[in-house]
């Protein structure tokens, strides 16, 4: 996997590099600001890219906004965003309404390196890798509402793991039981929510968070 | 006279009182010197200004005054036909119109006027008085008339202009001395010229003008003492000018200037405005310091503490894998302190402005919120910091005591200012007294004069208002 990476913190952006590097990815550019990112992902075209939000020169939002035109100028460049942040606005105007190749994850979410390769690797691949945290606040928000009330605790469990953006074998993993039983688990509740089904995994992602609204 | 405890950038000539006795030389070197200063010349042409602006303050009244009643008589030797009683109803209304009208547009005016005469004194003698502060702008008529009768600072200016008619006497006094002088001084220099008729005409004698009366002058031999009284006249000048100058400026000081009071609240104003963009500049910079510094140290540690826990869970000594995995927790739990830590000191979010922060908090609200926000222009960051922190506490207020299940915040900008609504449909009975969190709340609001205002019956509905300048 091709991976380029936008951090200015020079300790992470190193510390990042190196995990890549030996998980076997090839780490093309490791820039430290929004503009430098922009330049390098339409040298190299990569597999995917890594930005932090808060980056020079105002230390704001500009990670966020380089990601965000990178969606859309290359599709077909997955976008991981870190921050050692969630805001919940952010995620609604980062994944807009497609949910492809895109991703939100906490810093700390690097430390289980693991965990953070797999979402890495989904969000190459098309996927979706939204942080628990954006996931647990927006389900909060949906029970509040009484949106969820048909669901079992353990299809909530299922609908949360698929609003990180998923798959059923890595629901399955996560949950410890069989990828048939997860299957059963979605059928019914897209059933019971009245969703569409959806082969696809990230636009099963897009129809939850529609359901869960996260302010779009 | 010279000592008036302002820094005079004009080269002084000192009053002779200060000087020792046995310098008379020197006492009437400086008296003839005198009237040639730069100082004198300013002071003399501060007075011929003053002169106009100062009778202005009679001769406009008196000229409006003049006008109504030529309007009076015309109408009275011209009565309109109609019945008496609805004109003498009209009279009287217009009347009160006219009064309203003086009453609002007089401690204007003299402000107006008041400024005119401050910059000549700043221009012409190096007086420079500090203006009094702006009337607070108001709308509506009672209002306006409310805030005129309350403008302190517009009455002081009328009574400086009342007050300061016999100095400007004193300023007229000054320029004819001069003027006066002047003329009687050249008097021996065209006598030749003009009056070299034959003995058998008979002239008329021309008359010298002095402060104390004037005489004639018939013959040559005359025109000297018209030539030493203009002396004695352009010696004296200086020194009146200077008296009604100080005697104007002290006027000025006391009348037209800020006031100790009102410089004292001004000055207070404007240093706590500047301490709380102080404190919420460092509380911004503070989180920013986390956030570069022992933030990101921590991430790095926990991802390199990941690494090696990866590495030692395909071998390796038992004991290290668990103090390494021990560490790893350890510094992860770190990280979710620190940044709880961090967003308590200054929201990141803040910095795209109050509406994504407080959607933020809207989203990991305990109790459905409806976030509504409309402002134009973006307040002051202490000001955006003051309004999110309302919201995040008036929120967990509601969470723990009001047992609403729906709160709706709207933010809006009205008439200069932030106004944060919040209501949510819980039992009520919010107490700002009780020592919760709203005591808290007001105080802080207040550090920028903002207003808190509850209502809270018990039973419900809750509804806060906190009202913010757009500025510190």
């Amino acid at each position: 996997m091709r991976v380029v990476i936008a951090e200015d913190a020079a300790l992470f952006r190193e510390g990042l590099a190196r995990l890549l590097a030996d998980r076997g990815h090839q780490v093309v550019a490791a820039v430290g600001d929004a503009g430098a990112l922009l330049a390098a992902v339409a040298e190299h075209h990569p597999d995917v890219a890594v930005a932090d939000i808060r980056m020079p020169p105002t230390h704001t939002d500009e990670g966020l906004r380089a990601a965000i035109e990178l969606r859309r100028d290359h599709p077909g460049t997955g976008v991981l965003v870190l921050s050692q942040y969630i805001e919940t606005s952010y995620a609604a105007r980062l994944l807009g309404d497609n949910a492809a190749g895109v991703g939100y994850l906490l810093k700390d979410r690097v430390a289980d390196v693991a965990e953070f390769a797999d979402a890495l690797a989904r969000v190459a691949a098309g996927g979706t890798a939204l942080d628990p945290e954006v996931v647990s606040q927006l389900v909060r928000a949906a029970r509040r509402a009484d949106g969820l009330a048909p669901l079992t605790p353990r299809e909530r469990d299922v609908l949360t793991l698929m609003a990180e953006g998923r798959s059923n074998a890595g629901i399955a993993a996560g949950l410890v039981v069989s990828a048939g039983v997860v299957e059963k688990h979605v059928a019914s509740i897209f059933g019971k929510l009245g969703l569409p089904p959806s082969e696809a995994d990230n636009r099963r992602v897009l129809a939850v968070l529609r359901y869960l609204g996260p302010g779009q | 006279m010279g000592a008036t405890g302002q820094v005079n950038p004009m080269p002084a000539g000192r009053p002779p009182g200060r000087r020792a006795a046995g310098s008379l030389a020197a006492l009437a070197s400086e008296t003839v010197r005198a009237p040639l200063t730069a100082r004198a010349r300013r002071e003399l042409l501060f007075c011929l200004a003053e002169v106009p602006l100062g009778l202005a303050v009679v001769a406009v009244p008196m000229a409006l005054a003049g006008v109504l009643l030529t309007v009076v008589v015309a109408q009275g030797a011209n009565p309109p036909p109609r019945p008496a009683h609805p004109a003498g109803a009209l009279a009287i209304f217009g009347a009160v119109l006219v009064i309203l009208l003086l009453v609002i547009l007089t401690p204007r005016a003299a402000r107006g006027l008041g400024a005119g005469h401050r910059q000549l004194a700043a221009r012409l003698l190096g007086e420079r008085i500090a203006g009094p502060p702006p009337v607070r702008p108001a709308r509506g008529v009672v209002r306006r008339l409310d805030a005129t009768l309350r403008d302190g600072a517009g009455w002081k200016a009328v009574a400086y202009l009342l007050l300061k008619l016999p100095v400007t006497v004193g300023e007229m006094y000054a320029v004819f001395i001069a003027a006066a002088g002047l003329v009687s001084l050249t008097y021996p220099f065209w006598w030749r010229l003009f009056r070299n008729h034959p003995p058998s005409v008979h002239l008329q004698p021309v008359p010298v003008l002095t402060p104390f009366g004037s005489f004639r002058v018939a013959t040559f031999p005359g025109t000297f003492a018209a030539f030493a009284a203009g002396a004695a006249m352009l010696l004296a000048a200086p020194w009146v000018a200077r008296a009604a100058a100080t005697a104007d400026c002290w006027l000025m000081r006391g009348l037209l200037g800020p006031g100790r009071l009102a410089q004292r609240v001004a000055d207070l104003e404007q240093t706590r405005a500047l301490a709380v963009q102080d404190s919420a500049a460092l509380l911004r910079r503070l989180e920013r310091d986390l956030h570069d510094g022992a933030q990101i140290r921590l991430a790095t540690l926990a991802m390199n503490l990941g690494m090696a826990k990866e590495r030692l869970a395909t071998g390796g000594d038992p004991v290290v894998r668990e103090l390494v995995d021990t560490a790893h927790r350890g510094a992860k739990d770190a990280l979710i302190e620190l940044r709880n830590l961090a967003r308590g000191i200054h929201p990141p979010a803040l910095d795209n402005g109050l509406a994504d922060a407080l959607a933020t908090v809207a989203a990991s609200s305990a109790i459905p919120v409806e976030l509504t926000t409309a402002i134009g222009q973006r307040p002051a960051p202490a000001i955006e910091t003051i309004a999110y922190f309302c919201a995040a506490e008036l929120l967990a207020n509601a969470a723990k005591h009001s047992g609403a299940s729906k709160i709706a915040i709207e933010v809006a900008e009205r008439a200069a200012s932030v106004v944060l609504h919040v209501r949510d449909d819980g039992r009520g009975g919010a107490d700002p007294t009780g020592g919760s969190g709203l005591s808290g709340l007001i105080q802080r609001v207040s550090t920028v004069d903002g207003r808190v205002q509850i209502v809270s019956p018990a039973g419900g509905p809750t509804q806060i208002t906190v009202t913010l300048p757009l500025r510190a």
